[in-house]
């Protein structure tokens, strides 16, 4: 179930912030608006509307999502991280997306469309888009959900050496999950009659998806790509490991980009099993190098491409819009 | 052919709750109207409704509404309700107790759901209002779901998880008659093994004041005779709302798990006047048709009903019409059932009134009594030659007659005998 890639999104037009004075029937107007919200988002509804102050976005966008939730999943969101999904998560449907939605355009004065909502799938979605939408900045490419097939397509590295299961890739990192089989030809001799999964693959699946992020999410320059056999490991620091892993265990994998810049790329990792931490580090640094971008198939006078032209599409463009 | 039997009810009424109390208000001739207070301005001629209780569903925001204790309801289910969703998903959980139903019982493919309602005017007049005012990206997703006529089948099919047949009916004040009677054949030709029959009407201001424009509605000032079907100073009937749900079984799935029924559902007819797009055929031709047909469908005869639970509004014509309609089938072959119409405690539920009537007729036959005509002072005398029962008898009736009428001359007759 791969995303395909929506350039609408791209022309975001920005928004008008404070194009009349905050008046007190408004206030009223917002307080009926929000009369289920938490009274701190009302408050920051206010803030926001009085000054055009992005600072005060989350704190509204965060009300209203609790607004909707049933009671007992609202505990999710008192320290939800920006991964918490929506459906999952949260129990939120679409129609449920589009109360939210309704109302945080009711508050913060804004318009969305139905296309620019289908790729809101977490809680750092929805405040990056409403950020942007607010700032009048570019909306950010949506959290792509990659299926093994999708990753086998796209990785460099190959079974039996790939330790993603599935991955989740944003604009500004990637979460993965890996299930410790048992199978893993290492585990044999690591340790003997013990098989604890090695910290240096850990390390090396970490690695794996900021390739993955680096092939997926990260943005390029115009017409380039980052070639999937430009990418190295160069470095890391600040590596711990807190929890022996064993086979049963599912490795939740996270990366954030924290710097990237032709060759080198900087990320942060973390592993986790459940709630414990498993693995840390404080760096990983890739090399990379772009090469040209494949040619996206266009279409003739608006009729689609004879079919013999998309068979000869490269296997990686045909799984992207798979 | 399997029989069919009914199981289980649940009553959100103007004259009670819940079955016990629907029961007690029945046997005492206890209506339940009073003055309605958004009647109460000069230019709305008509005062009393029988309206429900123990509810507030004023808001057009359902997150705003109150319920009785007991009923347990999450927002994302009633977020979608109109105010009789709500009363009919009340009803629909009294029926699931009543008739001992466990969740595999209710969600399975067959067990299916058919629906009545008018849909909801209060809420498409707010919803199309903001749309027209403030453009189609400010409505509420659910604003259609919660409004048109559908509203009922769409709300309790998915919050009860049902599996089987579902659909809506809509005759008007025959549309739970309908939905009964259709329930009844998909049981009998073994389509379902089950099927909730569930009626709903807001019973609200915007429900009701549209039928004053048809000059329909009792303009008595007087909650104690505004409703009085078959004598001679009705003017018209008295508006209610309400949720009522029944529960149909075959005889298999009785006998399989052991429960208790109220009655068998025998049978049914239906007819059409053919005559007039709101006014009943003045010789109730329609109406004699569909008790014909239904008599003939049971082969029972005229002489073994003993009970007939009139469609009887309380408006001028449609009364003596229906009268007409009974004296041609009954009286004129020597038959002497006694006649009521329990409008006359209740008011007219509109969609709602057939499967409230039919469990109104189920109460009688459990606890033994037959519920009388109420408010007759002046019998009108073209009903006189009928049984027209002026109190409340004991004894339960063995065969029952339900009619149902509804606009464009829709009839419905069905017949129901104590098991």
């Amino acid at each position: 179930m791969s995303e395909t890639y929506q350039p609408s999104l791209s022309s975001n037009k920005p928004f008008p912030i404070a194009t009349k004075p905050f008046a007190p029937d408004d206030e009223a107007a917002l307080r009926e608006a929000l009369k289920r919200c938490s009274p701190s988002t009302f408050e920051a509804a206010v803030q926001f509307r009085k000054t055009g102050n992005p600072e005060h976005m989350p704190a509204v966008v965060i009300g209203v999502i609790e607004r909707f939730v049933e009671p007992d999943l609202r505990s999710k969101l008192k320290d939800a991280d920006d991964d918490l999904r929506l459906i999952e998560d949260l129990g939120i449907d679409s129609l449920t997306m589009m109360e939210i939605v309704i109302l945080v355009e009711d508050v913060l004065q804004l318009s969305i469309n139905n296309d620019e909502l289908r790729n809101l799938r977490t809680v750092g979605d929805v405040k990056t888009f409403i950020d942007c939408k607010i700032r009048g900045l570019p909306l950010p490419r949506p959290t792509k959900f990659l299926p093994i097939e999708h990753i086998g397509s796209v990785m460099p590295v190959q079974p039996p050496f790939l330790f993603l299961n599935e991955a989740s890739v944003s604009s500004t990192g990637a979460n993965g999950k890996y299930k410790i089989t048992g199978k893993e030809f290492f585990l044999q001799g690591h340790f003997k009659d013990n098989p604890i999964m090695p910290a240096s693959i850990m390390l090396e699946a970490l690695g794996q998806l900021a390739v993955l992020f680096l092939l997926e999410g990260a943005t390029t320059e115009p017409g380039k790509a980052i070639g999937a056999n430009t990418i190295f490991f160069t470095g890391c620091e600040g590596v711990r490991a807190h929890r022996m892993c064993k086979p049963g265990d599912i490795l939740t994998l996270s990366i954030k980009s924290k710097r990237m810049k032709m060759p080198l790329a900087t990320f942060e990792g973390a592993i986790r099993v459940g709630q414990e931490k498993a693995v840390i580090a404080e760096d990983i640094t890739l090399t990379f190098a772009y090469v040209e971008a494949a040619v996206e198939p266009s279409a003739v006078n608006g009729t689609a491409q004879p079919a013999a032209d998309s068979d000869a599409n490269p296997p990686l463009r045909v799984a992207i819009n798979a | 052919m399997p029989k069919v039997y009914i199981t289980g009810l649940g009553f959100i009424t103007s004259i009670g709750n819940d079955s016990a109390a629907v029961a007690a208000n029945l046997r005492a001739l206890r209506h339940g109207f009073e003055l309605f207070a958004p009647f109460q301005k000069p230019d709305i001629a008509c005062k009393v409704t029988g309206p429900i209780r123990g509810f507030h569903t004023d808001s057009t925001d359902p997150e705003d509404w109150t319920w009785p204790e007991g009923y347990s309801i999450k927002r994302e289910t009633i977020r979608s309700m109109a105010p009789h969703g709500l009363y009919a998903h009340c009803a629909f959980m009294q029926a699931v107790r009543d008739a001992r139903l466990a969740d595999a019982d209710i969600s399975n493919r067959e067990t299916g759901l058919f629906a009545a309602s008018g849909g909801s005017p209060m809420l498409t007049y707010f919803h199309h209002e903001r749309m027209l005012r403030l453009g189609p990206a400010r409505c509420s997703p659910l604003g259609i779901v919660a409004s048109i006529v559908g509203t009922l089948n769409f709300n309790l099919v998915a919050a009860f998880r049902i599996q089987g047949a579902s659909c809506g009916f809509s005759s008007a004040c025959a549309s739970s008659a309908h939905a009964l009677a259709y329930a009844f054949e998909e049981i009998s030709v073994g389509r379902q093994k089950r099927m909730f029959v569930v009626g709903g009407e807001d019973g609200n201001r915007d429900a009701i004041l549209p039928f004053a424009g048809m000059r329909t509605l009792s303009l008595q000032t007087d909650p104690d005779i505004a409703s009085r079907p078959f004598d001679l100073g009705r003017d018209g009937f008295v508006g209610t709302g309400g949720g009522v749900v029944a529960v149909l079984e075959s005889e298999a799935e009785v006998e399989r798990r052991g429960v208790p029924a109220y009655c068998e559902l025998v049978g049914w007819g239906q007819a059409s006047d053919g005559y007039n797009v709101a006014i009943s055929h003045p010789d109730g031709t329609g109406s004699r048709m569909a008790m014909e047909n239904a008599l003939a469908a049971t082969g029972i005869a005229p002489g073994e009903v003993d009970y007939v639970n009139a469609h009887a509004t309380s408006t001028v014509i449609g009364d003596v019409s229906e009268a007409r309609a009974l004296r041609s089938v009954f009286t004129d072959k020597g038959a002497r059932p006694a006649v009521s119409s329990t409008k006359a405690l209740t008011g007219h539920g509109l969609s709602l009134a057939g499967v409230m009537e039919v469990g109104f007729c189920c109460l009688m036959m459990r606890d033994g009594f037959v519920a009388g005509s109420a408010h007759i002072s002046r019998l009108d005398p073209a009903c006189e030659s009928l049984n027209i029962l002026r109190a409340t008898r004991a004894g339960a009736p063995k065969v029952v007659l339900k009619n149902s009428s509804g606009f464009g001359g829709a009839n419905v007759a069905i017949l129901l005998r104590r098991s």
